[in-house]
């Protein structure tokens, strides 16, 4: 800047030699006027004693005193000299005052241009950070790009694993969505090595120009904190090849570029994170409402109970009634405290199990026969034992979750089948109730799944996502798929305890 | 002596409630009959013709909310006593709205239940079953 500052300063001081004073900044035009008024004044000057020393040669010889015709001619020859020198020198200022101001107009075009392409830069700077919508903001990087640098067409690509996506397109090369693996082509090289490329049709960068391919492109990595999140393509309008100096601007622009893609998915995946959370506190706040009126039910039969059987004259046969409805609901608000703090220790990951091996085939024939009184049957089908690594009570509760829910929501008969293998023994529980839909097979596992359905059933809900505790807790896995020939079929899969024993 | 004492048409889903009701009505000098869900509930009402229905709002195949919005399109319906353990102010207005004379939450007193039964009785000045005839003693007065 300081160059820049001593230019005028040097034309100033040349401009006032040459008498151009009233121009602060003189102008090329001026110039050239001021050097056509010196050398008229010299034509004219010359002209003029020229003819004076002529009309000096013609007069006859006299004496005029002082002023003879010699020392005339010597006074005319010397005028001329001078005035030569002083045209000569002004001419010289002049030129160099021409110069400069040359100068200073190429130095000026210059600095126009960086400015405008700083000022491009400030601008999509701005609105790139003032947009945080990703394809907005792909949107804006791709057109500033294609003005800064006159471009044609363009995109922007995101790497997605392994490849580069075309994200945003302008023109038509390459297509929206086209996919490229990194390292391939001139944007996959250009992803890899992190380097700017410039792409000029002679020397193609992948061999392969075709016709309507430009002939000059540039090619910038976004980087931002280490990591590459794409690249960003501009192809030159035809006719005009891209230099080093475009090359330098793109780079200086792609880092911009990157920071605001960053941001942009950053704030992204923190407004899916907010959804995420409001949706989780709103179902907290029904399950809350679920949860008290669940309580309150068993809790309402038991209160009445109480009340009646303190009435002064209940018969006998009544009071037995109330006392048996006090026992049963009771047990069921104690199933469901029980329930609620189970799944909020495993909810809480407390649950840390030492695995025993355990005989499943055994367990499931218990846990048939001990549903017997209240009439559901249970077929056990399997062979005589199959050990797993997991923890009886457990898998007894898992046992008994999946049993009720078949009896509930499915329809007899129900069964269990149990299928020994090398490295897992799967535990099935299969109806022939209507099945769980395709869609819901993931969601049925998830608290506050009963919310969205029509909470007719009563309970808490907390069945399912309980039993997939309990058996993550055991190292296992539970998932729900349609049974052969219909219905819902619970699979657990356990990590077998030890290759069954052959068996004659 | 028997079609002196008011019908109430409990409408209950849950099964320990059902008879819990039922016991503590009848030895209060109600009748009663039963229905364990809306639709149930709708046709008991034009078949029995009840003195007074207490109402569960959350009902398998057709809800609480769905029995009062059916009961207000009839010409004669009996008054109605909703007993639910939603206990929102939300719910309460919705069914004053849709005519429900009383809102008793779950659990409840149960004197408080009678109370608020014998006050929507039609011509309740006559009801057979005053405070001093109460084979348990709960009528109009709360308990200790």
């Amino acid at each position: 800047m300081a160059a820049s500052d001593e230019v005028p300063e040097q034309i100033r001081r040349e401009a006032r030699v040459v008498g151009l004073r009233r121009f602060h900044t003189p102008s090329l035009e001026a110039v050239e006027r001021r050097r056509m008024q010196l050398w008229l004044l010299t034509a004219v000057l010359i002209v003029a004693l020229s003819t004076g020393a002529a009309l000096l040669s013609l007069w006859p010889a006299r004496t005029w005193g002082f002023a003879r015709p010699g020392t005339l001619r010597l006074g005319i020859v010397a005028l001329s000299v001078a005035f030569c020198v002083y045209a000569i020198d002004k001419e010289l200022h002049l030129r160099r005052l021409a110069r400069l101001l040359i100068d200073e107009r190429v130095l000026t075009a210059a600095l126009t241009n960086r400015l405008r392409e700083l000022t491009l830069l400030l601008e999509a700077g701005k609105a790139v950070n003032a947009v945080l919508d990703l394809d907005a903001v792909l949107d804006i990087i791709l057109r500033s790009a294609l003005e800064l640098l006159g471009g044609r067409s363009g995109s922007v690509m995101l790497v997605e694993g392994e490849e580069l996506v075309a994200a945003c397109v302008s023109g038509n090369d390459p297509a929206r969505g086209e996919r490229v693996r990194l390292g391939e082509g001139i944007a996959g090289r250009v992803a890899l090595s992190r380097e700017p490329a410039l792409i000029d049709g002679t020397v193609a960068g992948d061999g392969a120009v075709s016709p309507d391919r430009p002939v000059s492109a540039l090619s910038a990595p976004l980087v931002h904190r280490d990591q590459v999140l794409g690249v960003l393509n501009v192809n030159a309008e035809r006719g005009r090849r891209f230099t080093e100096y475009d090359l330098r601007a793109l780079a200086t622009f792609a880092e911009q570029a990157a920071a605001a893609v960053a941001n942009a998915r950053l704030y992204e995946a923190e407004r899916r994170h907010v959804a995420e959370l409001l949706e989780l506190d709103r179902l907290k706040s029904e399950f809350v409402a679920l949860v008290s009126h669940e309580l309150r039910t068993p809790l309402a039969s038991i209160l009445a109970a109480g009340e009646t059987a303190m009435m002064p004259a209940v018969r006998d046969e009544a009071m037995e009634e109330l006392l048996d409805i006090i026992v049963r609901q009771s047990h069921r608000l104690a199933e469901m405290v029980e329930e609620l703090l189970l799944a909020a220790r495993l909810e809480a990951g407390e649950r840390e199990v030492e695995l025993q091996e355990v005989d499943a085939v055994a367990l499931a024939r218990v846990a048939a026969h001990d549903l017997g009184p209240s009439g559901r049957t249970v077929e056990v089908e399997g062979p005589e034992e199959a050990i797993v690594a997991a923890d009886p009570d457990l898998l007894r509760r898992v046992l008994d979750n999946l049993l009720d829910n078949a009896h509930k929501y499915g329809a007899p008969p129900v069964r269990i089948a149990i299928e020994p293998g090398e490295e897992e023994v799967v535990v099935s529980i299969l109806d022939a109730g209507p099945g769980v839909p395709a869609g819901e097979r993931e969601r049925v596992f998830e608290r506050f799944a009963r919310l969205r359905d029509t909470r007719r059933q009563p309970g808490l809900g907390l069945g399912l996502p309980i039993v997939r505790g309990l058996v993550e807790a055991c190292r296992g896995r539970v998932w729900v798929e349609d049974a052969p020939g219909g219905g819902a079929a619970f699979r657990v899969a356990l990590r077998a305890a030890r290759v069954p024993a052959e068996r004659a | 002596m028997a079609g002196r004492r008011p019908l109430v048409l409990i409408v209950e889903d849950e099964p320990d409630m059902l008879l819990l009701l039922r016991l503590t009505l009848e030895e209060e000098g109600f009748d009663t009959c039963l229905a364990a869900d809306g639709a149930t509930a709708l046709r008991r009402v034009d078949e029995d013709r009840p003195d007074v229905v207490l109402l569960d709002l959350m009902l398998p195949v057709l809800d609480g909310w769905g029995v009062l919005a059916e009961l207000r399109a009839r010409r004669r319906a009996p008054p109605v006593v909703v007993c639910s353990a939603l206990d929102g102010a939300a719910e309460r207005r919705r069914a004053a709205e849709l005519g429900a004379a009383t809102y008793v939450t779950k659990p409840f007193e149960v004197g408080r239940l009678l109370r608020a039964l014998r006050e929507v009785l039609p011509g309740r000045g006559a009801a057979p079953e005053a405070a001093g005839r109460s084979r348990l003693g709960l009528g109009g007065a709360a308990p200790a």
